[in-house]
């Protein structure tokens, strides 16, 4: 490989002026900087149309169906991993035998119910965001009743496939860490994701 | 170092941080500055990554519509720009674990010079070819320092945020593809 004195990348780092520099590392210099040179050029081309048709495409209406949901009664399950799905199908059995319990209400065909359950002792708030909620916040708030650090929510989703985090006091982002499964979000990190299945009838 | 741009639009200019701002509050019209202001580079970007214009297109596509559906997790939109390239970035990592060079088709491969451009012209697209050349030979790692920092002009600091490895790192990347670019370079004079 061709040795670069480092009197050059000090140059190219902007530690040093170039006139510190030989005349043949100056030629090493220029060599690089007309690459860098030709590589500049923008493209013509634009995406600009194609984003900002997505950008105003309108949010699926979700959002009014989440909010009836949230202010009321519902059993429901979605399963995570095995050990939890059984501990979860335990309480729901238990609390199915309540007398006075309101019965499930009616759910669409292409209708799933999705129960979320993350541990966050000593938050103050605890929501979820997801490509359901188009990544807007304020739609899916969870609740401590119990004030043991547990946040519970249950909602009506789309049958198929979620991503999904919690938002922990409005400002930490928090993959499910009993999802299970996850994708990559596009940043560096993962996204929990969440299977919808209609409701056996 | 922060390189917060700023656009003029009437009579002041618009920070990020306010683009941002304004998106979040509901105004999605806004985000088409954020696309006019990084568009070009991330386009440019993504071009030299993966070589080939219509997959690059596609990579900042699809990161401008995840950046604005998760504009919300954006922690800091002083450092927007960092943000973005790293969204594509990643976007041009996907394509690339995706997609060998044996699946492109013809329709992927850059043009051909015309036989009607200029001397310069053609002079100039003979020494672009080049030089894509010599940068494809570098690996995937090499390449994105070597462009994250003399093509896009990003710093050490702003590097360290889109790729998310630590700035010695990149150094010693930085370094290695500029060794590598110009020993291939010397070959074809």
């Amino acid at each position: 490989m061709t040795h670069i004195d480092p009197q050059v990348h000090r140059v190219l780092d902007g530690e040093l002026p170039a006139d510190a520099l030989t005349a043949a590392q100056r030629e090493q210099l220029a060599a690089l900087q007309r690459a860098a040179q030709v590589l500049s050029d923008l493209p013509r081309a634009s995406v600009a149309s194609r984003v900002m048709a997505e950008v105003r495409r309108p949010a699926p209406g979700v959002g009014r169906r989440l909010t009836h949901w949230l202010t009321e009664r519902h059993t429901i399950s979605i399963s995570v991993r095995p050990v939890w799905s059984l501990a979860l199908a335990a309480v729901l059995a238990a609390v199915a035998v309540i007398p006075g319990h309101e019965p499930a209400p009616v759910l669409g065909d292409q209708e799933g119910i999705a129960q979320f359950v993350g541990r966050f002792p000593g938050a103050k708030s605890v929501e979820v965001v997801g490509s359901f909620t188009d990544w807007q916040s304020g739609a899916i708030v969870l609740r401590d009743d119990n004030h043991d650090g547990i946040w519970r929510g249950t909602v009506v989703l789309p049958v198929g496939q979620h991503e999904y985090m919690f938002v922990v006091d409005g400002e930490r982002w928090v993959a499910d860490p009993l999802a299970g499964r996850y994708v990559d979000d596009g940043f560096g990190r993962e996204n929990a994701l969440l299977f919808v299945r209609p409701v056996a009838r | 170092m922060n390189s917060q741009r700023v656009l003029p639009t009437g009579d002041r200019e618009v920070s990020d941080s306010e683009v941002v701002a304004r998106v979040l509050a509901g105004d999605a019209e806004a985000f088409g500055l954020i696309i006019r202001r990084y568009e070009g580079g991330l386009l440019r970007y993504a071009t030299r990554m993966l070589g080939y214009p219509d997959a690059a297109a596609d990579a900042v596509a699809e990161g401008l519509v995840r950046a604005y559906r998760h504009l919300a997790s954006c922690r800091d939109p002083a450092r927007l720009k960092s943000w973005l390239y790293r969204i594509v970035g990643n976007r041009c990592r996907s394509h690339l674990s995706r997609r060998s060079a044996s699946d492109l088709s013809l329709e992927d491969a850059p043009p051909l010079p015309d036989p009607s451009d200029t001397e310069a012209e053609a002079e100039r697209a003979e020494q672009m070819a080049l030089v894509e050349r010599a940068l494809h030979t570098l690996s995937p790692e090499k390449r994105e320092a070597f462009l994250l920092k003399h093509v896009e002009g990003l710093s050490y600091e702003e590097m360290a945020e889109a790729t998310g490895e630590r700035i010695p790192t990149l150094k010693m990347r930085v370094h290695r593809a500029r060794a590598a670019l110009l020993e291939l370079l010397e070959e074809y004079p």
